[in-house]
């Protein structure tokens, strides 16, 4: 293809520069430096149930309220855009405190988290996650009353995270 | 990276008062997980967004902590409940102490 729109808003090259590099980096480590542990090895992989157990004890977590809009094939495990929307009312008194969002096939389970007031009026967030390998994508919301909602979907990665 | 900190932030065209809005921002960041190796086999330093706050008007409506497992250059939506004229702020943070801000204005009609 001999396209020579090279400039056009957002650089593609830088784009897929970053995304390739993001991509190798997940297959070696898939680490999160902020967590506490440095000196774990690679291989050791985080249990979706520990993790699930670090951020929320005991406590119980209720199937329902949370969609999952994900790819059901994902060509490249560096950028799976995943979607999370709770159908939970976001009023003063009754609203969804924060999202979380787990990669259960990631070495580090937890991706990311969002924190939300009423003044967002919709609990939805979308954002484009990275995935080692082919796993179920869990999302938990938790509302101001305290209350834990879960829902999953598997992610078929095809590329798994660059090599795979 | 040339344009690390690059945002781009997204509203609908025509907000209606007290309409629930989505809200496109996209970031030119590396997200470097930190245990990749370059070519001569120095490990490149972790380098990736942590910490995002919202600001609508004077309030912080949402924050988000991240990980290394949002994807290089995040782009993310996420809504905002549009009642009153004000600046819409999101502020990135990364873990080298590196600041990214940018301000669109919300004028609902």
């Amino acid at each position: 293809m001999k396209d020579s729109k090279e400039s056009t808003g957002l650089s593609r090259r830088e784009f897929i520069k970053a995304t390739g590099v993001a991509c190798a980096a997940f297959f070696m480590a898939g680490t999160v430096p902020g967590l506490l542990k440095p000196a774990l090895a690679a291989e050791e992989k985080e249990d979706i149930k520990d993790v699930l157990k670090k951020f929320f004890g005991d406590r119980k977590i209720e199937t329902g309220h949370v969609d999952l809009k994900v790819p059901i094939i994902a060509e490249n495990g560096a950028v799976v855009p995943i979607t999370v929307t709770s159908d939970l009312p976001m009023t003063p008194d009754n609203y969804v405190k924060k999202i979380y969002v787990f990669a259960e096939g990631n070495l580090r389970p937890f991706t990311a988290s969002m924190e939300l007031t009423p003044a967002n009026g919709k609990a939805e967030l979308a954002l484009r996650i990275k995935m080692r390998q082919t796993s179920d994508v869990r999302a938990v919301v938790e509302t101001n009353t305290g209350k834990l909602y879960q829902g999953s979907k598997p992610v078929k990665v095809t590329i798994g995270g660059c090599g795979g | 990276m040339a344009e690390v900190g690059k945002i781009r932030i997204k509203l609908p065209q025509t907000i209606k008062k007290d309409e629930v809005v989505s809200v496109k921002a996209l970031v030119m960041h590396p997200m470097e997980t930190g245990l990749r190796k370059d070519k001569a086999g120095k490990p490149i330093p972790a380098h990736y967004i942590n910490d995002v706050k919202v600001y609508y008007g004077n309030d912080l409506i949402s924050s988000m902590e991240w990980t290394t497992a949002v994807s290089a250059d995040p782009f993310i939506t996420f809504y905002v409940k549009a009642d009153k004229a004000a600046p819409l702020k999101i502020v990135y943070k990364d873990n080298k102490g590196g600041t990214y801000e940018d301000t669109v204005q919300v004028n609902p009609q």
